[in-house]
């Protein structure tokens, strides 16, 4: 993804990626049918994948913009922790105490994934004494 | 001397998006599974992600970058994300969620490897111990 991002703006990154994931539906097809799927089913996957490539594009867009690989994917990964909240909230699931520990994990570890030490902005952040 | 108010760093409020986006797809993704299987759902997020892609060529006016390298790391970043997932579902065949899930949720570990290694970046302590947090949340929330 950096390795792209370093070389195409995220936006083509987003259409080079879906092509990526296209190339194995054939593959897939061989493997599985849609036939048999509730309309309810199928707009739910249908919608999952819309948001999953505006995921896609968020993180290449943040990866433009300068975020290390190293800090945005760990960063990004914690997204279960938003899936819990909403299924908290929509599905009236509870989660367990085990999840609630991975809940602050996740909320601490993201925390400090996302810290910069003042003394390393970039150099137009930089204020005029240090110049 | 004057000091600067600390700014919200863009890249950041674009990850914060990126876990809201994501997380909305494990949303819907709970709610498809009731009745399709993973690799019906991996068919069906493909053909969800091709409306984005159409919008943002449109958004482009269909100028494309096709520089050989970033078009290279596009196509291939898709095609493993994508035969990750088959990996994953075939794993689930032979060992149940709880043990399949938390192990494939550790991937960020190997980003860092090859980030510290291929890109050369370097994080600072506390990045480094957010780091392990995050893989034990990432764990923990998948089991």
């Amino acid at each position: 993804m950096k390795l792209g991002t370093n070389r195409i703006s995220a936006r083509s990154m987003v259409i080079w990626v879906t092509i990526g994931f296209v190339v194995l539906v054939p593959f897939m097809c061989r493997m599985t049918t849609l036939a048999g799927l509730s309309a309810g089913a199928i707009s739910a996957g249908l919608i999952a994948g819309m948001v999953n490539g505006l995921g896609n594009w968020a993180i290449f867009a943040s990866l433009e913009k300068g975020a290390k690989a190293s800090v945005a994917i760990p960063l990004t990964a914690l997204y279960p922790l938003c899936t819990v909240i909403l299924a908290t909230v929509f599905l009236r699931e509870r989660p367990s105490s085990l999840q609630w520990l991975g809940i602050a994990l996740a909320l601490a570890g993201g925390a400090m994934l996302s810290y910069e030490p003042p003394a390393a902005p970039a150099l137009e952040e930089r204020p005029q004494c240090a110049q | 001397m004057q000091t600067e108010p600390r700014r919200f760093p863009v890249w950041l409020w674009y990850a914060l998006l990126c876990v809201f986006w994501w997380g909305l797809w494990g949303f819907f993704s709970k709610i498809g599974s009731v009745s399709a299987n993973p690799l019906q759902l991996q068919i069906l997020f493909t053909f969800g992600m091709l409306p984005v892609a159409f919008g943002m060529l449109l958004q482009m006016r269909g100028r494309l970058d096709r520089n050989p390298g970033g078009a290279a790391f596009g196509i291939l970043s898709g095609f493993f994300t994508g035969l990750g997932a088959l990996g994953y579902f075939a794993a689930l065949r032979q060992q149940d969620a709880s043990v399949v899930t938390p192990v494939t949720g550790l991937f960020p570990l190997l980003t860092v490897v090859l980030a510290f290694i291929v890109l050369r970046e370097r994080l600072n302590k506390v990045q480094m111990g957010g780091i392990v947090l995050a893989l034990a949340s990432i764990v923990i929330l998948s089991i």
